[in-house]
């Protein structure tokens, strides 16, 4: 509740210094409540009243030029969810599930998924295993290749939060400490299916991106 | 297995609209028979007699930002070979609603707007670096 008060007094404070970097950081929802985080906790008097909204998909374009836009929108993304070209950032056991995916059985090339071993031609990193302290570098490294637009699944207990080498002294807790993390698919190891149905939450999460209606807005 | 043929028969069987629908869902073109309809909408077919094994039954889903959690239990357990019969069939899904049951089996809410956005309630232990730059004279 407090942040979305007091979100819009921030970004307009900012807007004449910097319009970017600082309005889109606060934008990002942190792991941090807003009264926690500027250490003044105050009593919290009753719920909040409900707030009904449209989901995405339910939000009809208003106007010519937003109907134009949604249409570019859905195209562009109806190209990028159908031609998904993950990196494949394969660390431990995990990766062998990854493989499978690849497999006939589940056969991801019907959804236009081929593995391209060139991080500056694809569009999605698959971290699949343990990440250590000293492979980081180098994932920063390659997510760092990557073209934009970009997207990460975290595969795997391991990566998702360190797993079972959480309390190791060499392995990073959780990728999303070095890279940001769109899809977490749980499991030590998850199953090909359950890979599977997380590339479909981020085809689901492409579909609904809006591209230059937000470019538009600006 | 498709063949132009067996594409164009099915077609042929199952028209157009149907024909776009199973081709943005299952991506294939599938003639069968309707076995039922569940409390979202999406319906289920058979076909045992053309179709290979394991392919011999599939969903169209109701809406078009279909989510493999839209299946609802009972049908999941059908879908997946698991029960013989279909679920407003079956014995054992035809039970009442039990008090811990919810009325409506949760669907996957992920990058909706009802996404559960985790928080910690903790005071954190890392504090973020805020570099300040002194202004050259």
């Amino acid at each position: 509740m407090l942040s979305t008060v007091r979100t819009p007094t921030v970004a307009l404070g900012l807007r004449a210094i910097r319009p970017t970097a600082l309005i889109a950081a606060r934008n990002i929802s942190t792991s941090k409540p807003a009264p926690l985080a500027s250490g003044a906790l105050e009593p919290i008097d009753g719920p909040t009243p409900r707030r009904e909204v449209l989901l995405p998909s339910q939000e009809k374009p208003k106007g010519l030029v937003d109907y134009a836009l949604t249409s570019f929108d859905t195209i562009a993304n109806w190209a990028r969810q159908g031609s998904l070209w993950p990196v494949t950032f394969g660390l431990a056991c995990c990766a062998v599930e990854m493989m499978h995916l690849s497999t006939p059985r589940y056969d991801q090339d019907r959804m236009g998924i081929i593995f391209r071993a060139s991080p500056r031609q694809s569009d999605v990193m698959i971290v699949a295993g343990t990440l250590t302290n000293k492979m980081a570098g180098a994932l920063r490294l390659v997510y760092d290749q990557m073209p934009e637009p970009r997207w990460v699944v975290s595969m795997g207990s391991c990566a998702n939060g360190g797993g079972y080498y959480h309390y190791s002294y060499s392995v990073v807790r959780g990728c999303d400490r070095i890279v940001p993390v769109d899809v977490y698919v749980p499991g030590c190891p998850p199953t090909a299916e359950a890979l599977c149905y997380g590339i479909m939450q981020l085809q689901k999460k492409m579909r609904n991106t809006k591209i230059t209606r937000m470019w538009y807005r600006r | 297995m498709s063949t132009p043929i067996r594409t164009i028969r099915n077609l042929y069987r199952v028209g157009f609209k149907s024909y776009f629908n199973q081709m943005l869902g299952i991506g294939d073109t599938k003639a069968g028979t309707l076995i039922g309809t569940d409390r979202f909408g999406n319906k289920y077919f058979e076909n045992n007699a053309e179709e290979l094994p394991l392919r011999t039954k599939w969903v169209e889903y109701r809406e078009y930002d279909y989510d493999a959690s839209h299946v609802e239990p009972g049908w999941h357990a059908w879908l997946h070979y698991l029960t013989d019969k279909p679920a407003n069939v079956e014995p054992n899904m035809l039970h009442e609603v039990r008090p811990w049951e919810k009325p409506e089996p949760p669907i996957n809410q992920t990058f909706t707007r009802a996404a559960y956005k985790p928080y910690s309630t903790t005071i954190p232990k890392i504090q973020s670096w805020e570099p300040v730059a002194r202004a050259r004279a």
